[in-house]
């Protein structure tokens, strides 16, 4: 308000003084930014990175070199395929088995194994061959990996709709003009801050120890950051709505929450929408995964699998993850789109 | 039935917006205030209902005095019509005027949107009045034309009969067409209705048409009070004053109490409601 309009020297046209591009300073800074980049970058073995990749592309091209990421490329790759969708389960080992009774799509095999063990009467390695019965089940370990995805999804539903019940309190307490108190504004943009801050892995896990491996550690987890998600969100979006339906309504004495339900909501509505929506896949994405620390769900089994270099079995669990991941998406694209 | 005494508002930068208005407006009259950009029209009116603070004076509606404690009852009582109609875009019109409910209805029902019979019968019958039809009942409001929008905004202004209605450049936003017709819905809703109407225009034609009265202001002064008929060209003078030398100095200053007045806005956006 104090600001008094000055008037700058008149001077023609061909003298205003215009800005320089490329000027020392831009040199200066791409140089600092130069250097800050190298030093990262030994720090991250980018050179290590370079080699590695050359010593690949050499490998690949036949040159014969021995390759470190090729070795390890070879070793999934060569017992990735074929994909495991069937489960064996030796018969001796189900309690109650009952012969005339198969499950369903099941049906009964003799299995031939042979063991090499040192006879000790002989001196020598001997082949020692023994037949047992198993249950064959053609689709069932394809039917347990679904069983598991669905359980993920499960996670990422309850996660998300956690997300909202925490959230949308954290917003209204958050969003500047609803706040019923300055205090409570700061306390509600802290949390929701507090609450994005740890990656979903790092409080899975102590998740884990307070409840045990299982879902809830997996649903707490997903649920408490889509909390400090739509917290901010949501409440930046309502200080950003147009005032005036909001000052109208205030105008003839409606309280706050008719005000938030009528003038500020239907305006931020398909934003709220398209957050849910974004938080919805990305709980899908990371309750697959999650359960690599235990927190239940599909990750549980790719982590074991993983672990036990059963990499037939894990090519099979990507593929659900990856198709499952790729359906939901075009699901919501397609919900948005009649929404909207 | 409004009633300003002394009324006077200055903006923080030192800016007086309002100076000393007195003004007694009786029940049921149309009066009209009548000024330049950055007179003080708008802070009159948005003095009325609390949106605009004043700094002293006193303000009374219906014999009550406007107070931090009085505010809400005032409010049920008065209603206004924006400039920039200030309906909610993707609401329908049904809904949009009965938001005009909302200090009567209970917050459990407003929050599930369920309103009374009552007033969705009667938001059909003010939106008939103001020349709407079935077929726009719920249409989004952002698909009307924006003089169908004002007059969506005027029966929500409406719906609850409050004794003075609040007009701020309601046609300000509309051509010359619409102009007339919203201005004749808002003069023949608030005539049967014996409503109190205080209405901010800027074109001198309109006021002369339609009110009962009007009310010149001039940087925050009322520099002329009277009925139409009385406004000659030397009240005219007083209230746009004409000659070049004014309207240099004028100019600047009108340039700096709209800027303050922006800045007031955007200051209450930070603290509203």
């Amino acid at each position: 308000m104090t600001e008094s309009p000055t008037t700058p020297a008149r001077r023609p046209p061909e003298q205003w003084k215009l800005a320089q591009p490329f000027g020392a300073r831009s040199f200066a800074v791409a140089l600092v930014v130069a250097v800050l980049l190298a030093l990262s970058a030994r720090h991250t073995e980018m050179d290590r990175l370079a080699f590695l990749s050359a010593e690949y592309v050499a490998h690949v091209l036949g040159l014969r070199v021995e390759s470190q990421v090729a070795r390890g490329v070879d070793r999934f790759v060569s017992t990735a395929f074929p994909l495991v969708i069937a489960e064996e389960t030796p018969v001796a080992r189900i309690d109650g088995f009952n012969r005339r009774h198969l499950p369903l799509l099941s049906h009964l095999e003799m299995r031939e194994t042979s063991t090499s063990e040192y006879d000790f009467t002989q001196q020598k390695m001997v082949q020692r061959s023994e037949t047992s019965e198993v249950l064959v089940r053609p689709v069932g370990y394809l039917v347990h990996v679904l069983g598991k995805m669905l359980e993920s999804l499960e996670i990422a539903l309850w996660a998300t709709l956690f997300g909202i019940a925490l959230g949308a309190p954290i917003a209204y307490l958050g969003a500047r003009g609803y706040t019923p108190h300055r205090v409570l504004y700061v306390l509600a943009r802290g949390s929701a801050g507090f609450l994005r801050a740890p990656p979903e892995f790092v409080s899975a896990l102590f998740l884990v120890l307070a409840f045990g491996f299982g879902p809830i550690a997996g649903v707490l987890a997903l649920g408490l950051h889509s909390a400090g998600f739509f917290g901010k969100f949501y409440a930046d979006d309502i200080e950003n709505a147009d005032r005036g339906p909001q000052e109208a309504l205030v105008g003839i004495g409606a309280n706050k929450l008719k005000v938030l339900r009528f003038a500020a909501l239907p305006q931020v509505l398909p934003q709220y929408l398209a957050y849910t929506q974004y938080v919805l896949e990305r709980n899908v994405r990371m309750a697959t995964v999650i359960g690599v620390v235990g927190a239940g769900g599909i990750g549980v089994e790719l982590k074991g699998r993983f672990d036990m270099f059963d990499f037939g079995h894990v090519t099979t669990i990507l593929l659900v993850i990856f198709l499952t991941v790729l359906g939901l998406e075009r699901l919501s694209q397609w919900a948005r789109a009649r929404l909207i | 039935m409004l009633r300003f005494l002394e009324v006077t508002k200055r903006y923080p930068g030192g800016l007086t917006a309002m100076d000393r208005v007195s003004l007694d407006v009786p029940r049921g009259q149309f009066c009209v205030v009548l000024g330049p950009s950055g007179a003080g029209k708008s802070t009159l009116l948005r003095s009325v209902n609390g949106l605009t603070e004043t700094t002293s004076g006193t303000i009374e509606v219906g014999g009550v005095a406007l107070t931090p404690k009085t505010l809400r009852r005032v409010r049920a009582e008065v209603a206004m019509v924006h400039q920039q109609f200030n309906l909610v875009g993707r609401l329908s019109v049904l809904t949009n005027v009965l938001t005009g409910t909302l200090p009567r209805v209970s917050t459990p029902r407003s929050i599930m949107g369920v309103f009374p019979e009552e007033y969705r019968r009667k938001a059909c019958r003010l939106l008939a009045d103001v020349g709407l039809e079935e077929e726009h009942l719920y249409r989004r409001a952002s698909q009307l034309s924006g003089g169908q929008q004002q007059r969506v905004a005027i029966a929500r202004a409406f719906i609850l009969d409050p004794k003075v209605v609040l007009a701020d450049e309601p046609v300000a936003s509309l051509d010359q067409a619409s102009s007339l017709t919203v201005m004749r819905l808002l003069r023949e809703t608030s005539a049967q209705r014996e409503t109190t109407v205080l209405c901010s225009l800027h074109q001198v034609e309109l006021a002369l048409k339609f009110a009962d009265r009007v009310v010149g202001m001039r940087q925050g002064r009322t520099v002329f009070d009277g009925p139409p008929g009385r406004l000659d060209s030397d009240a005219l003078a007083r209230i746009y004053r004409r000659d070049d030398e004014a309207i240099a100095a004028g100019g600047a200053e009108e340039a700096h109490r709209a800027e303050a007045a922006r800045r007031e806005a955007a200051r209450a956006a930070g603290t509203m409601p």
